[in-house]
């Protein structure tokens, strides 16, 4: 139990995607303008990561290992999340409309997102067991979502800061990253 | 043997997502009408209706068929076929030319140069400098900004006068030259338009058309009182003239009644010099 807390927290804060690992940047500074789309952004990718932990730990565990071909671990978490994705977003167009258009776009956007393949290609080489690819898996989408609604929260009060011409927009959002990073670097070696 | 597990893993994975296709009902209705329209829509995802792609803009026109009016969608004005079958899937009458929106450079032009300018030929970097080279700080510089970004190949820059000019015929109203422009001249106008007042001087104190352009407005009043229909408001916050293209007649009494040429007809824009080229062939 102590070790899944170990894992979620060090997903969370420790080895934040964003931050620390920097995985995900495209989000993190393409969806980051309004704190609505960005938490939408980061639930989808949370459940994103979630079901794709799942079905890369069971292919991985029952066809990878037994013949004995992980080095094929990327290609095959690529080709399996791309079809879990559209998977879902077909189910869930004909079943639920409304958590269809809540999703929009970002769904289709998950597909070839880097944090959900980093978080596959990571329970792979930890060998983490299902219940810990699972909890990393959700800390690691937590994280993403806490990083992106912070990034964003601050972005919506910078649009109404008085920022030199030059820096208005990207070059400003580029420093508050790094400051967020730094924040986060503090958070290293504690577990 | 990998080749062949990597292989076997696509194809269970195609299966699996045609088999989810075929297999689950689809149980959502409404989408039905969202799906006619977007099968008119050009499926660019251009955003000129302001929505976020076709998809989203027939969702909206879905919900609420007036919508069509206030923001249609530029492509679909342009083809009559596809036109038609949108009246059809939303039921309503649509009056293609009044809705069609054209662009309009606000500038006749003439505006003296006030000094020679060498520096990279964009309007973007002429207008860095003192907002350009011309007498007319508001005036179009005629660097073409507007016709390098035109799909339609409607703009051409009228060499007499050093001004763009947008042709109405060609135009889609895309709206692309209005972002382009730095000085702002370049504005959406109902495709009705039967006037066009061809001036963007903002300042009320010192009048242009006397010192700083043969073309600029001088808030003489003579169009409006030229205009025997009443199709001409002063408007006394801006002293400049507003047409109402339902009265207007195009008798052309205005522009006649102009000093300056500020007016011009807007269905002729840009065919005098086509005209001219014509005949010089």
């Amino acid at each position: 139990m102590s070790n899944l807390v170990a894992i979620f927290l060090g997903m969370v804060l420790i080895n934040n995607f964003i931050l620390v690992r920097f995985l995900g940047l495209c989000p993190f500074f393409g969806v980051s303008k309004q704190l609505g789309s960005a938490i939408s952004m980061g639930v989808a990718v949370t459940f994103v990561m979630a079901i794709a932990s799942l079905a890369t730990w069971l292919i991985r565990n029952y066809i990878l290992i037994p013949l004995d071909i992980e080095y094929m671990n990327i290609v095959i978490f690529i080709l399996v999340i791309a079809t879990l994705v559209q998977i879902i977003e077909l189910f869930i167009k004909k079943t639920n409309l409304g958590l269809y258009f809540s999703f929009g776009i970002y769904l289709p956007l998950i597909t070839t997102n880097c944090a959900v393949l980093g978080i596959t290609l990571i329970n792979a080489t930890q060998n983490y067991s299902l219940s810990s690819s699972l909890v990393a898996a959700l800390g690691g989408g937590l994280g993403f979502t806490l990083v992106l609604a912070m990034m964003s929260g601050i972005r919506e009060k910078l649009e109404l800061a008085n920022t030199p011409k030059s820096m208005k927009g990207l070059p400003i959002a580029f420093i508050i990253a790094a400051l967020l990073g730094l924040a986060f670097v503090g958070f290293s070696g504690i577990i | 043997m990998p080749i062949g597990i990597l292989a076997a893993i696509g194809l269970a994975c195609g299966l699996i997502i045609y088999l989810v296709y075929i297999k689950v009902p689809q149980k959502v209705k409404g989408l039905e009408k969202t799906e006619e329209i977007t099968s008119i829509l050009p499926g660019m995802n251009c955003g000129a209706c302001g929505y976020p792609g076709c998809f989203a803009y027939a969702q909206a026109l879905s919900q609420d068929p007036e919508l069509v009016t206030k923001t249609p969608c530029s492509q679909v004005l342009q083809d009559p076929d596809s036109l038609a079958r949108l009246e059809k899937a939303l039921g309503c009458k649509l009056d293609a030319a009044a809705m069609c929106k054209k662009a309009l450079v606000h500038c006749g032009g003439n505006s003296e140069v006030i000094c020679d300018y060498s520096g990279a030929p964009t309007c973007k970097a002429a207008a860095q400098l003192l907002r350009g080279y011309k007498k007319c700080p508001y005036a179009c510089l005629g660097l073409g900004d507007c016709v390098e970004i035109c799909p339609q190949g409607a703009i051409s820059i009228d060499p007499e006068k050093g001004v763009a000019v947008v042709d109405p015929d060609k135009c889609t109203g895309c709206g692309l030259c209005v972002t382009e422009c730095p000085q702002e001249l370049i504005e959406l106008v109902p495709g009705g338009t039967k006037i066009a007042f061809l001036c963007n001087y903002k300042p009320l104190k010192n009048i242009p058309g006397r010192e700083r352009c043969d073309y600029g407005c001088i808030h003489c009043r003579k169009c409006f009182n030229a205009c025997e229909f009443g199709a001409i408001e002063w408007n006394k916050e801006t002293a400049l003239p507003e047409f109402d293209q339902e009265k207007c007649t195009l008798c052309l009494k205005c522009i006649e009644a102009c000093p300056q040429n500020t007016l011009a007809d807007f269905t002729k824009l840009g065919k005098e010099k086509e005209a001219e080229l014509a005949a010089a062939k």
